[in-house]
């Protein structure tokens, strides 16, 4: 603990956060520093609800303030109705932003990156148009009016002062739980490629609309008592643009994505703002300088201060401690030393009856008038390496997305382990038993090996997503089968430090980790050197041998053709034939198909 | 009767839309941008064609090439200068940049021509045409066509020209493009410029139609993202379709129901984004190949 407090990244910001709360004390009159302070927290509060779903999962809301000026309509409406203070309201402002975000996010984010935008700012639009329109209820255009409590005068700006302090440090726990969570470590691997996040088993619907309504409560209870220290709302203050663009710009200026950045940010930019008003001669200055900073910002500072000073930090501290140095064949040698029996694949304890564990039954899939797959029908043998080849066009990779659920197929069905599982979600079929890789790494770039394997959750309730990032037997798991794979050494490297052939052992590992009854490999050795491929062969060997079912589509004939126990070939969307390797080497039809009357299919002898 | 009158606006402010909005779909379908700006382009546009017209008293119709290449060039500079290096960054920064700038813009504009409306009202701009009991009034008239001329003008360029050729080669695969000799960087720039300077031209005919002030530029950016949404971002066909289908439900509105009009708008984008994300006529490409 102690070691820990030396730490700048720990002391620093706790001091500083002291002293804020220490301010009415410290500063004497401090009328007017106070409100200025309260400005810089309020931005502070909401640009570190957003980064919960913006900074971590990377959807940018630019629309996010309309959870403020949910919260402040609830405590003005209830308030009135039930005769009490708004800010007594302050649970119900979050509960009710909260639930609102929930229901809208079911909606939005079905939509990605330039829709999302436009969708938040849409929504916004929408939300003002409605309070305008709703007179007996928001009282329309001119808004309602909040008598302040009768204490009001005689404190000052005190209590609300302590009421946003309180807030703030409620808030930046709320991030600092998010972000040491499962669901944190989800999100991130989100924001690096949602696709993949789905194949390794996270229910990214479910993770994105959990963020998304956390990040929405904050701003709720802010509002309910943000309504009453102005002491009126409309529909123009509330659910302003210009509000929510600045608080993006303050999460975006401080560090998005970081625990700290937003709240930096957010004491900068309303500063700004201040001395903007200060000096100037009012709104037209302010919309001009805001302007300027977001452009300044994007182009010059777009990782935000906090992450681009403490990169410097890092670098000028690390400048003599030498990179260490990880042979690649240390790798391919190290893998027999482990016990394999940890990496036991499901496939061995549940007993299904049934020869095929995944079969798909006249598949059919077009793009426009193109007809990818065109009524394939096949199985998979349980206990058995598969290959599935077919020249470039043949419909293999569509096929393959349509039994990995990144494709719904027209018609057809795919059955895994005699289950119906056609209409499954992506995430849903990888925790059932089906693991996939992909042909060009999709590993999560900026996170660690370790993060990269223990990202996914088998089970997604609450209490699990909530469980810190590294707690639990997913991390001896991982480590497990990092060692089974030789990959221990690299632990703590960035997936985007990694060369090729190691990304993707390291996405095979992942998909260890989901106990795959059947693994789907999408071109496994493209790209990867003979010493690394032969490494492979004997990590799917041995997989094998523990009763791992493996599908590999692979343009390397003479691999499939020596790893494979039966082989399926596709032509122009459909199965051309069937067989061993032995009968495919030898098949005119295929020979002249697929491979051109010169080809050579002998597998070259060392 | 008055349904058919209410038709011929519908029809005639469609056509303004349409123009407006095919310059916010063509910049997305070439660049991936959102242009965000385009409100603020127009806006600046409307108001300096004001300040010239209120100095000399010039026929606002005559600013039409002037504006169109004035604006051109700024949209070029914007995007040599700042766009080419956000774009690596994705769509988030890229929407942020463009942002930045309409607020830049909006600052300017209320710092140089206040916070009040200003409209451009030329000799004709009370005259109308009487048609089989039909009212065109002058400066709808005038503005709507212009409008529509210059849409089908653009959109025969973008069709028959090389340039326009070597621009749709481009939005639809950058590094095919570049293969066959089209600098990405080139296309992109010409088509942002194109962008733009219809904003100078859009800006004009607005100036004539409506009364501006610079805060504006949000009600006009909300239109065309609805209009460019429904009809499938990138197309310029579905960009005149969905403009005259939100310009005819528009002009109803405001007819019979005048507080809800901007729901058409900001309920399109909402519906359509989720539940058809490609719009009308924009096409679902495959994801596995991009």
């Amino acid at each position: 603990m102690i070691e820990k407090m030396k730490n700048p990244k720990v002391f620093v910001p706790l001091g500083l956060l002291l002293l804020l709360g220490l301010a009415p004390f410290i500063i004497p009159d401090s009328e007017y520093e106070q409100t200025v302070l309260i400005a810089c927290m309020l931005l502070a509060i909401m640009a570190s609800g957003w980064n919960l779903i913006s900074g971590l999962a990377g959807y940018v809301s630019l629309g996010h303030s309309v959870y403020l000026g949910i919260g402040m309509y609830t405590g003005a409406i209830l308030g009135q109705a039930w005769g009490i203070a708004p800010m007594y309201l302050m649970p119900v402002g979050g509960l009710v932003a909260a639930i609102v975000a929930a229901l809208l996010g079911a909606i939005v984010l079905r939509a990605r990156s330039h829709s999302f935008v436009i969708i938040s700012i849409a929504a916004l639009w929408t939300i003002q148009l409605l309070a305008q329109i709703a007179k007996p209820i928001t009282g329309g255009a001119d808004g309602l009016v909040i008598r302040p409590p009768s204490w009001a005068k005689e404190f000052g700006p005190t209590p609300y002062f302590y009421i946003f302090f309180g807030i703030l440090c409620l808030t930046i726990l709320l991030a600092r739980f998010v972000m040491n969570s499962r669901l944190g470590a989800g999100l991130v691997a989100i924001r690096n490629d949602e696709g993949k996040a789905a194949a390794i088993g996270i229910n990214t619907t479910l993770y994105k609309i959990t963020a998304y309504s956390l990040s929405a409560i904050p701003f709720g209870v802010a509002g309910a008592v943000y309504g009453q220290y102005l002491s009126f709302v409309n529909p123009l203050g509330a659910f302003g643009i210009l509000a929510s663009v600045t608080l993006v710009l303050a999460a975006l200026s401080g560090g998005r994505g970081t625990l700290w950045g937003p709240v930096i940010g957010g004491f900068i930019i309303a500063l700004a703002n201040e001395f903007a008003t200060v000096t100037s001669s009012g709104a037209s200055a302010r919309v001009f300088i805001l302007g300027i900073i977001l452009i300044l910002v994007v182009m010059f500072l777009p990782a935000g201060l906090l992450p681009t000073v403490s990169e410097k930090w890092a670098k000028h501290r690390n400048r003599n401690v030498a990179v260490k140095f990880i042979d690649q064949t240390s790798i391919a040698s190290s893998t027999s030393r482990v016990d394999t029996a940890a990496i036991q694949s499901r496939a061995v304890i549940e007993q299904i009856e049934g020869k095929n564990l995944l079969e798909v039954h006249d598949i059919r899939k077009s793009f426009g008038g193109i007809k990818a797959v065109d009524g394939v029908s096949l199985g998979i043998k349980r206990g058995s390496i598969t290959g599935l080849i077919g020249p470039n066009g043949s419909g293999k990779t569509t096929l393959f997305n349509c039994m990995t659920g990144v494709y719904t197929p027209d018609s057809g069905s795919v059955l895994l382990g005699g289950e119906d599982i056609t209409g499954h979600k992506v995430w849903t079929r990888a925790h059932g038993g089906l693991g996939r890789t992909f042909q060009i790494t999709r590993l999560f770039r900026s996170m660690t090996v370790l993060d990269n394997l223990v990202a996914p959750l088998e089970r997604t309730s609450p209490r699990e997503m909530a469980a810190g990032r590294y707690s639990g037997e997913e991390v001896s798991r991982a480590r497990e089968v990092l060692a089974f794979m030789g990959l221990q050494e690299f632990e703590k490297q960035k997936g985007s430090d990694l060369s090729f052939g190691q990304q993707k052992l390291v996405e095979l590992a992942q998909v260890l980790m989901l106990r795959p009854s059947i693994v789907l490999l999408d071109e496994p050795a493209s790209g990867i050197n003979p010493t690394l491929i032969g490494k492979l062969s004997d990590v799917i060997r041995s997989l094998n041998d523990q009763g791992t079912t493996f599908l590999i589509v692979e343009h390397n004939i003479p691999l499939v053709l020596s790893l494979c126990t039966e082989v399926h070939v596709l032509s122009g969307g459909r199965v051309l034939t069937s067989g061993t390797p032995e009968e495919i080497r030898n098949d005119p039809q295929v020979i002249e198909a697929y491979l051109g009357p010169d080809a050579n299919l002998e597998v070259p002898v060392d | 009767m008055l349904i058919l009158q209410v038709l011929v606006y519908a029809v005639l402010i469609g056509g303004i839309y349409a123009l407006l909005a095919s310059g916010v779909t063509l910049i997305f379908g070439v660049l991936d941008v959102v242009n965000v700006a385009q409100g603020a382009f127009l806006v600046f546009s409307a108001l300096l064609t004001w300040q010239i017209w209120t100095w000399t008293g010039i026929e606002p119709l005559l600013l039409i090439p002037v504006m169109g290449v004035l604006l051109g060039a700024i949209g070029w500079a914007i995007y040599r200068g700042m766009l080419v290096r956000v774009i690596p960054q994705g769509p988030g920064m890229t929407v942020l940049l463009m942002f930045g700038v309409a607020l830049t813009i909006e600052g300017i504009l209320n710092l140089v021509f206040g916070n009040k409306f200003k409209s451009v009202s030329p000799d004709y701009f009370t005259d109308s045409l009487k048609f089989g009991g039909l009212v065109f009034p002058m400066p709808q008239l005038l503005a709507g066509g212009m409008a529509i001329l210059v849409l089908l003008g653009l959109y025969s360029y973008l069709r028959l020209s090389w340039a326009g050729k070597a621009l749709r080669a481009s939005s639809q695969n950058a590094d095919g493009a570049a293969l066959v000799g089209i600098s990405a960087k080139k296309a992109a720039g010409y088509a942002f410029a194109i962008g733009a300077g219809v904003a100078g031209v859009g800006g004009v005919l607005l100036a004539i139609m409506y009364p501006i002030f610079p805060a504006t530029h949000y009600e006009w950016i909300a239109r065309l993202l609805g209009v460019v949404v429904l009809g499938g971002f990138g197309s310029i066909p579905g960009a005149a379709l969905a403009a005259l289908l939100l310009g005819t439900m528009e002009a109803f509105a405001t007819t019979f129901i005048p507080q809800w009009a901007p729901i058409f708008f900001y309920g399109t984008i909402l519906l359509i984004l989720v539940f058809r994300p490609q719009g009308l006529m924009g096409v679902k490409t495959r994801e596995d190949v991009a």
